[in-house]
């Protein structure tokens, strides 16, 4: 299956003493959602700011849509649809005047733009709050917001770094709904959870990393085959506590 | 006792730049931090050491000795208070740690008392330098004994308790007795006007009271029943008890000094004990807006260039963020009213006329120092007003979002510079081209000097963002922080004034003492500004977008 996420024998360190990511190999095809968990601190993070160009890997190449991270970052970030582990960002802002610059630097036309926004304005049930300043939205509607942001250019990979944290069960259901969409229309959806639940019921694949090394990468199924159908949340403490 | 000493560690520790920061930091502080202490702050306080020490040996004879002392540190007194009232309403009711710290089982004392002694520390610097300089003109003007320099040390430390304490005082009754304050929005645009209204106030007494010049001065201050000290002494009397004690060496003034300070510490935590936690619930740090109906929004919606947009986002971050309007964008309305309070500050002995009548007669070297004045000012405004050299740090915790946008480093950082080259530019001009035609330079030498302090402009704002790109404070609680306590835009200046005045000196000497004419000095000028703006833009093209590239989002 052709990657659309791949990353090759990659290492970041911090500080040349915290190896945050080790020596790391996956990929993620078109059309899978795969899962990335791991306890707190385990690199998933720097994993994907690596892999969205935010910091750059000490060793090893990412590419992203077939696009090298480093020798053509402009292309690798246009397909990319990012959401941050924190959506406090731009708060003088309004809301729609966000959408307006993301729009605009991912070059979507103004009136795919307009639809696009006002679709998911309503499956997020964000209407009302969108012309007001962002400074005034809960910590959900800044998630949502950037959920909005990270999908308007529809890009071909999403990385969503744990997308569901303050969202309400109907927002999360609606972004589980459109993460399916999006990879059964060959897209790729890779984000990282603390909840296994939401692993479990909507991935594909998972990918369990511990201290900056991959402990597997494989199918739901595979796993559990490997922890003698044990629930998934007994599998990665058995697999993460080793 | 431990508790507040941990509190106030910890609250320190927060404005503390992370470990990346200071690994980042290591040469690039130790070198800036050099030229800030012997560039601005060593002379600075020389200078102020030097008037004082001037002043106090011709008023020492008509036996008000202590008074040139004593009227600056109550001028320092009130400017503490003045920029006091904004920090300690940020640090009391509008920081980040507030929500951390209410629930814990604290006695409201010891919150405010660590948060109060925070504040004091760290916003204090540059008015301890100033103080110990004071007490040094003072003390050797007047050849007092050693032990005076004890109580100076004493002094200095000491001194800025009481004014921040009316502010502590004075913001929780404000909190407490009127509901307007919700936000720290509203405290910005409060503290905003007032300090305004205060240079607008001094403007008014200095012009109307015929200036300052020394004579005018010492005749004032040994005027034994002199209004401005008597009133300031009422409002502060700790200042004319420190400096009683050290002139006529008696225990009594410096038991009453820290009865002083006793006071009105122990006054702000009883008041902090009653109602520091009612008035503190509740509040929001910003405002919010309302806002039209988001079919009218979308209607609205153009597609733009990625730049346009980016600099339109810029824009209002800059105009719709209180604490940047104020620092970034109003000082560029301000500093002209300054220079005016120069102006009318030196009455009757004033050395701009004939200056000013020189120029009008095309005196060339009148004109020289003009035109180089024009390139020092246009400088000195674009690092003071820091929009340059803090607008990586202005990304703060959020800089990943100019790493993960598919725009090119180079292209927001141009953006980012055009911003400061508009907002400083534009006022730069305007005034250049105001003063050039009141001073009747003729056409040819005012476009000159337009031409002049644009080439500064974008000189000073691409080294500036270079500047601001080796080690950006990205760890902030609030925008104020942002800016206020950020030693980058210290460094930015301080290294910016020093390049601009070898500059203007080697022009000037090079008139001066040799043959050479004032026409081939401006081309020369003009040649080097060119020369120095293609530098810092290549500084900022490679230099800084590797460093931006190497920060960690």
């Amino acid at each position: 299956m052709f990657g659309m996420i791949k990353l090759e024998n990659v290492t970041k360190t911090y500080n040349k003493t915290v190896r945050a990511v080790d020596d790391i190999s996956f990929s993620v095809g078109g059309g899978e959602i795969v899962g990335f968990i791991g306890p707190n601190g385990s690199g998933k993070t720097t994993t994907m700011k690596l892999i969205t160009g935010i910091i750059k890997a000490d060793v090893g190449k990412i590419t992203v849509n077939g696009f090298n991270v480093r020798r053509e970052p402009l292309k690798a970030k246009e397909s990319i649809g990012y959401i941050a582990d924190n959506p406090d960002i731009f708060l003088r802002l309004k809301g729609t005047e966000f959408l307006d610059l993301m729009g605009d630097i991912y070059h979507v036309p103004a009136d795919k733009r307009r639809e696009r926004i006002r679709t998911l304005a309503e499956r997020f049930e964000l209407t009302e709050a969108l012309p007001t300043a962002m400074m005034s939205y809960s910590h959900g509607m800044r998630q949502k917001i950037m959920v909005i942001a990270a999908l308007m250019h529809n890009p071909p990979v999403w990385i969503l770094d744990e997308p569901m944290v303050g969202l309400d069960p109907k927002s999360a259901f609606e972004l589980k709904q459109m993460m399916r969409e999006h990879a059964q229309a060959g897209n790729a959806v890779f984000f990282s959870t603390h909840v296994l639940e939401v692993a479990e019921k909507l991935c594909d694949k998972v990918i369990i990393i511990k201290k900056g090394h991959l402990l597997f990468d494989g199918k739901l199924e595979e796993l559990e085959t490997q922890g003698k159908n044990s629930s998934l949340e007994e599998i990665f403490l058995e697999l993460t506590e080793k | 006792m431990s508790i507040y000493l941990k509190l106030v560690k910890a609250l320190l520790a927060s404005v503390e730049p992370t470990a990346e920061e200071k690994k980042r930091a290591k040469i690039f502080t130790g070198v800036m931090a050099v030229i800030a202490v012997f560039g601005i702050m060593l002379p600075m306080a020389f200078f102020v050491g030097v008037i004082i020490y001037w002043l106090t040996d011709r008023l020492i004879p008509t036996g008000a000795g202590q008074n040139a002392a004593e009227l600056f540190l109550q001028l320092l007194s009130v400017f503490s208070f003045i920029f006091g009232l904004n920090v300690i309403f940020s640090v009391f009711y509008f920081s980040g740690d507030i929500e951390n710290l209410l629930p814990l089982p604290l006695r409201p004392f010891q919150i405010i008392a660590s948060k109060f002694t925070a504040a004091l520390i760290s916003e204090s610097i540059m008015e301890f330098i100033l103080i110990i300089a004071v007490f040094a003109g003072y003390i050797l003007a007047a050849g007092l004994p050693f032990y005076t320099w004890i109580i100076a040390l004493f002094a200095m430390l000491t001194l800025p308790i009481v004014p921040l304490a009316y502010c502590a005082i004075i913001c929780m009754l404000v909190m407490l007795l009127t509901g307007f304050i919700k936000n720290k929005d509203t405290v910005n645009k409060i503290t905003g006007f007032l300090t305004f209204a205060v240079i607008i106030g001094l403007i008014i007494i200095v012009s109307t009271s015929g200036g300052l010049d020394a004579e005018h001065l010492i005749t004032a201050l040994s005027d034994p029943h002199n209004l401005l000290l008597a009133v300031l002494n009422s409002i502060f009397p700790h200042v004319h008890l420190i400096t009683s004690a050290m002139v006529n060496n008696t225990a009594v003034n410096l038991l009453f000094y820290l009865g002083v300070n006793v006071l009105a510490v122990s006054a702000f935590l009883l008041i902090a004990e009653l109602i520091y936690l009612p008035t503190a619930a509740g509040l929001s740090r910003s405002a919010s807006a309302k806002g039209k109906t988001l079919q009218k929004s979308l209607s609205s919606l153009r597609q733009r260039r990625p730049c346009v947009t980016y600099l339109k986002k810029e824009f209002r971050i800059l105009f719709r963020t209180p604490a940047y309007f104020m620092n970034c964008v109003l000082i560029n309305l301000i500093w002209p009213l300054f220079l005016y309070l120069i102006y009318v500050l030196q009455g009757k002995t004033n050395f701009m006329e004939p200056f000013i009548n020189d120029i009008h007669n095309g005196h060339e070297e009148a004109v020289l120092i003009f035109v180089l004045g024009v390139s020092a000012v246009s400088v000195l405004v674009t690092a003071a007003n820091c929009i340059a050299s803090s607008a990586i740090t202005r990304e703060g915790k959020h800089i990943a979002f100019m790493k993960y946008i598919p725009l090119s480093y180079i292209a927001q950082l141009n953006v980012k510079a055009l911003v400061s080259i508009l907002i400083s530019g534009t006022g730069m001009i305007l005034y250049v081209a105001a003063a050039a035609i009141y001073l009747g330079l003729g056409i040819k030498l005012t476009l000159f000097c337009c031409v002049i302090s644009l080439l500064s402009v974008v000189f000073a704002t691409y080294f500036g963002i270079f500047m601001d790109s080796v080690n950006p404070k990205l760890v902030w609680d609030n925008e104020l922080n942002a800016l206020r306590g950020n030693y980058n835009i210290f460094f930015n200046m301080a290294a910016a004034i020093l390049l601009e005045a070898i500059t203007c000196a080697g022009a000037y000497l090079a008139f001066k003492f040799t043959p050479i004419g004032s026409l081939f000095i401006m081309v020369v000028l003009l040649i080097f500004l060119m020369v120095l703006t293609a530098v810092s833009y290549l500084l900022c093209s490679s230099k800084a977008v590797k460093n931006l590239d190497r920060l960690i989002g």
